[in-house]
């Protein structure tokens, strides 16, 4: 079995308790304005075009067999529209202007770089976590997955969007130690608007996930202008209440990193020049949530 | 001779806390660190806790060589009593103690090694193979600080007389002499300072600075001669013992700081002299005196944990002056957990690179393969940018010897190029393996040359004198140590093992590029667009730190057949004991210059890597633990260290839950087998800046290799390495 990976990054310290390797799958049901891996949310290979990295060797010129690259005036020039996401000019690219997102990658080879970590997260209580695009989009693999980690006694935490019923959802679920989930707009019409998909299933996922017994975090991106007022944090907070193994609701700032992505893969950024919220900011959105009695986070 | 003092320089009626005087005295640290670098210059080394000299001050040596310079017993005896007898006295009221230092005599003569000693055929081979043979090369191991506190001055020379007494031959008489010697100036010395002190006091018109003054002459009248009673004593016995080693020859390590001033801080406390708060003003301004390396906690003879309350004084004291202190925390299986996560708070609280780690499993039961015993490793302390050293029991020459495996690599891969029909991998290693073998050989030879000669040349006059051996025989500790545990580091393994890498794969695996266009290349510095594009080829190959890439793999077989070369030549010298490390100091920059471009993409001149680390760029998420593992699995495995070295961004650990996983991490780095742990806390977009404006940040604090210092004081070409380390891990491009 493979899965479709973008990306496994090791010593990562916020995607769960402890010292962490996460898995980034590659493909997303849901199409966040905001989001910050841009490259995440097709399930299907990208090309990553990275200008400022171009030495000026052509050698893409040769190696494309759609004739996306081109060399005019003695200078590089790479037409998106013909582009097959074939990979060849990314081959030859040693200076990293052509990168490609998203590798077919087997249980095995992904275990070979989380082993070499297990002495940290045993003294750290950390593990691996899988996360996205979204992880439900690629459910059998990381169910596989996980079972591999835990053959080595290794930790699992999941991060998902709760998008998916949890009849469906809980033979992943059920099984790892640690749930990530986000909450990200109370309001379903709202939610419907800026990520593509209303809420509903995630409402009655959030009502219900207790039953599974595991232990989890909600979290709310808090994205300026879309999911920073005061009633969708005090709407979601008190929706929260009755989660009883909910660890605490967790805001998360605003990241601003992912323009270079969107750059990269000729994409218009819809958050461009937006800015983290000013920390007194989310402190105030954290005192609103704690208003409902449940355990807050701010990651400020 | 002007004296530098700073009489009369508040109103009469000013009052002074401690908390104020601190402040005032971390001040005028970062006035005189900015003195030095627009008097001085950059210096890519340590601050040492030095002060430009006074302007009026010049000492010029007597030479006792037709050369020029001076050698031997004779010459640095008198020429060390001479300046101590016009050294001007530097004393700041506000501080605890007085005593500062300007210079090194070292830096002071003309020629380093006594000409009478050639090693003409040696010297061939050492620049073959571009190698700092430390012939000539002084201090760098540990003298004991408590047989000093034990004696005093007085008591030093009472000894040396007992022992000229017994040890009555010609060749001993001379040592006899020049201790002596250098034990009256110092004494002398001293009865002055107090002497000059007491005039101050009647100067000072402010009645608290006079009362301190008056306590400073009091204190340096009675440990002229007497052994310190008390921890104002014992830690002005310290500074003292700072600048006469330093000023002889920029001098030893420290020790065990916590146990050395705890007889004289429970004492104190008995008594009802001081309370918690003056004992910490009081190692404060130890710090302040002189940036020297001492150890924190750690076992004890028998394991059990040394972390006292005078430890938690030190972690206080240091956070409450924040300077580059060179503090090392030893990490063990029965750590006292509150002390350490102390002491990572207060590392990612001031982001001034204090303390370090160390690691005791590793760097114990390394030492213990030399055939020695774990009461005796516990002992061997760290002491040095990368070293370890048992105080008053070892001669070491540690951190001063160095190969230059990148040159060796160059000298071997040329040499195939020219001799092989058929180039590969495993010729190039076999002429790697002959030559790396030849270096390592007449490296050893260079050491027991020094070992022979050095006393000749510039004896350890100070040092002897808190070391077990040369007191009792009359001979230099070059000749009488008890335990002769001779480092030599490898440096450069990145560059090698990546070289060998990033042949293995794109010449033999995939058949990208042949031996002969990589020379071609190689020769021509990649010069064009083709040589660009090669470069870029080959530096993208797998690296060492990539985690269980090819580039690991050649890491492990190189410092395997170092460590293996230089084990094997403590059969070839009986009574020494060699023992590899991987270490470069600042020499990164200079061993770069000496070699033309290399496999790896580097370019001609570069920077080879720095000490155990990866070259930059070694992974995409530039991962800590990927790094960690390899460094650990290139330890030679002797008691001697290949360091890692961090750069993290303080953003890692914000909050209470940071902390814990960033001690975490510090205890596995170090439980998977690595011994020494440098820590830089630096925000990315700060370091920027500063590169740009280092008078902008006169306080900015890094840990360069083993040793810390001002970030405004390093030369650009090493702020740029510094930039560089930190831009390359932890990537940006990481997702999420």
């Amino acid at each position: 079995m493979t899965g479709m990976v973008t990306e496994i990054q090791r010593f990562a310290l916020n995607d769960g308790p402890g010292i962490r390797t996460t898995v980034f799958l590659k493909g997303c049901d849901m199409h966040c304005a905001w989001c910050h891996n841009p490259e995440t949310i097709n399930a299907g290979r990208e090309l990553h075009y990275y200008a400022d990295q171009c030495i000026g060797c052509f050698k893409c010129v040769s190696a494309c067999p759609s004739k996306a690259h081109k060399r005019i005036d003695g200078v590089h020039r790479f037409y998106r529209n013909l582009c097959i996401q074939c990979g060849q000019c990314a081959q030859v690219c040693y200076a990293g202007a052509m990168v490609m997102s998203g590798e077919e990658m087997t249980i095995a080879q992904i275990m070979k770089q989380i082993i070499q970590d297990k002495p940290y997260y045993d003294d750290s209580l950390g593990g691996v976590t899988i996360s996205g695009g979204e992880t439900l989009c690629q459910l059998d693999f990381a169910l596989e997955l996980t079972k591999a980690c835990q053959a080595e006694n290794i930790r699992v935490g999941v991060e998902t969007n709760l998008n998916r019923p949890l009849a469906v959802a809980r033979v992943l679920l059920g099984q790892v130690d640690l749930i990530m989930c986000d909450f990200k707009l109370f309001d379903s019409q709202a939610h419907r608007h800026w990520t593509g998909i209303g809420n509903e299933t995630i409402k009655e996922n959030l009502q219900r996930l207790d039953e599974l017994g595991i232990p989890y975090i909600v979290r709310t991106p808090v994205v300026p202008g879309v999911t920073d007022s005061d009633e969708n944090i005090a709407a979601i907070s008190g929706f929260l209440k009755h989660c009883k193994r909910m660890r605490y609701y967790e805001l998360l700032n605003y990241n601003p990193l992912g323009a270079p992505k969107y750059q990269s893969l000729s994409r218009l950024d819809p958050f461009k020049g937006a800015k983290p919220l000013p920390k007194a900011r989310m402190r105030e959105l954290a005192s609103i949530a704690a208003r409902a009695g449940i355990p807050i986070r701010i990651d400020d | 001779m002007g004296k530098i003092v700073f009489i009369n320089a508040f109103p009469a009626d000013e009052t002074f806390t401690l908390e104020r005087r601190i402040r005032l005295l971390r001040e005028r640290k970062l006035a005189q660190t900015q003195e030095k670098i627009d008097r001085e210059g950059g210096l890519d080394e340590d601050d040492y806790g030095r002060v430009v000299s006074p302007d009026d001050f010049h000492f010029l040596p007597e030479a006792n060589h037709a050369d020029g310079s001076f050698y031997g017993y004779e010459g640095w005896s008198r020429n060390y009593a001479k300046l101590l007898s016009v050294h001007p006295l530097y004393c700041d009221p506000l501080d605890a103690f007085v005593g500062r230092g300007f210079f090194f005599m070292t830096r002071q003569k003309r020629s380093l090694w006594n000409p009478d000693h050639p090693y003409t055929e040696l010297k061939a081979a050492f620049e073959e193979y571009n190698i700092i043979c430390g012939i000539g090369s002084d201090g760098h191991f540990t003298p004991d600080l408590r047989m000093g506190f034990a004696l005093g001055w007085g008591g030093i020379l009472a000894k040396l007389h007992k022992y000229q007494k017994m040890n009555t031959a010609p060749e001993n008489a001379l040592f006899y002499r020049s201790e002596i010697t250098v034990v009256e100036a110092i004494i002398a010395f001293l009865k002055r300072v107090s002497t000059e002190l007491r005039q101050l006091a009647e100067l000072e018109q402010n009645p608290a600075l006079a009362q301190n003054l008056r306590e400073m002459a009091a204190v340096n009248r009675k440990i002229a001669e007497d052994k310190p009673e008390t921890l104002r004593d014992c830690i002005q016995w310290m500074c003292w013992f700072s600048f006469f080693s330093r000023l002889y020859n920029r001098g030893p390590s420290g020790g065990q700081l916590d146990e050395l001033l705890r007889p004289f801080y429970e004492h104190d406390i008995a008594m009802g002299l001081i309370d918690d708060e003056t004992a910490k003003f009081y190692i404060a301004c130890l710090f302040l005196n002189d940036t020297r390396y001492y150890q924190l906690a750690g076992p004890d003879e028998h394991g059990k944990d040394l972390a006292s309350p005078v430890s938690y004084l030190i972690l206080e004291a240091a956070d409450w002056i924040n300077i580059a202190c060179n503090l090392t925390v030893r990490v063990h299986d029965h750590m006292n957990e509150d002390f350490f996560r102390r002491s990572v708070a207060y590392l990612f609280k001031n982001k001034n690179g204090w303390p370090r780690f160390s690691g005791d499993n590793s760097l114990v039961h390394g030492f213990m393969r030399c055939g020695y015993d774990q009461t005796l490793a516990r002992k061997r302390l760290a002491a040095g940018c990368s070293w370890m050293s048992i105080p008053g029991m070892e001669y070491t020459l540690n951190d001063l010897v160095k190969i230059n495996t990148a040159k060796v690599f160059e000298v071997a891969f040329f040499e195939m190029m020219e001799q092989d029909a058929n180039p590969s991998t495993t010729v190039l290693w076999e002429r790697f393996e002959k030559h790396l073998a030849r270096a390592v050989h007449t490296t050893a030879a260079g050491i027991q040359f020094h070992l022979t000669w050095q006393d000749q040349n510039e004896p350890e006059l100070v040092c002897n004198l808190l070391s077990q051996g040369p007191v009792e025989t009359g001979l230099d500790v070059t000749k009488s140590a008890q335990y002769f545990n001779m480092c030599i580091d490898g440096a450069g393994i990145a560059t090698v093992a990546d070289s060998f890498a990033a042949c293995e794969q794109r010449i033999e695996r995939e058949g990208k590029i042949t031996w002969q266009a990589l020379t071609r290349q190689l020769t021509q510095n990649w010069h064009d667009i083709d040589g660009e594009y090669l470069r870029q080829m080959m530096l993208h190959s797998e690296r060492y730190c990539g985690g269980d890439t090819l580039g690991d793999a050649w890491a492990v077989r190189v410092s395997t057949l170092f460590t293996n070369l230089v084990r094997e030549e403590c059969v070839k010298h009986p009574g020494l004991n060699f023992i590899p490390g991987w270490f470069s100091w600042a020499n990164t920059l200079d061993f770069g210059t000496h070699v033309r471009a290399t496999p790896n993409g580097r370019h001609n001149g570069e920077a080879i890597n720095h000490g155990a680390n990866p070259t930059a760029g070694f992974r995409k998420d530039g991962a800590v633990t990927a790094m960690a593992n390899a460094i650990a699995s290139i330890q030679p495995g002797y008691g001697n260290c290949a360091p890692v070295q961090l750069e993290l961004d303080p953003g890692i650990a914000g909050n209470a839950e940071g902390i814990e996983k960033m001690t975490s991490m510090i205890r596995t780095i170090l439980e998977t087998g690595n011994t020494l742990l440098n820590i830089n806390i630096i925000d990315k977009q700060t370091i920027l800046q500063a590169h740009k404006n280092p008078a902008n940040f006169p306080d900015l604090v890094v840990r360069v290799t083993g040793f810390t210092a001002y970030f405004a004081m390093l030369s650009p070409e090493f702020r740029q390495l510094v930039v560089d380390r930190v831009l390359a891990v932890n990537g940006d491009d990481a997702v999420d």
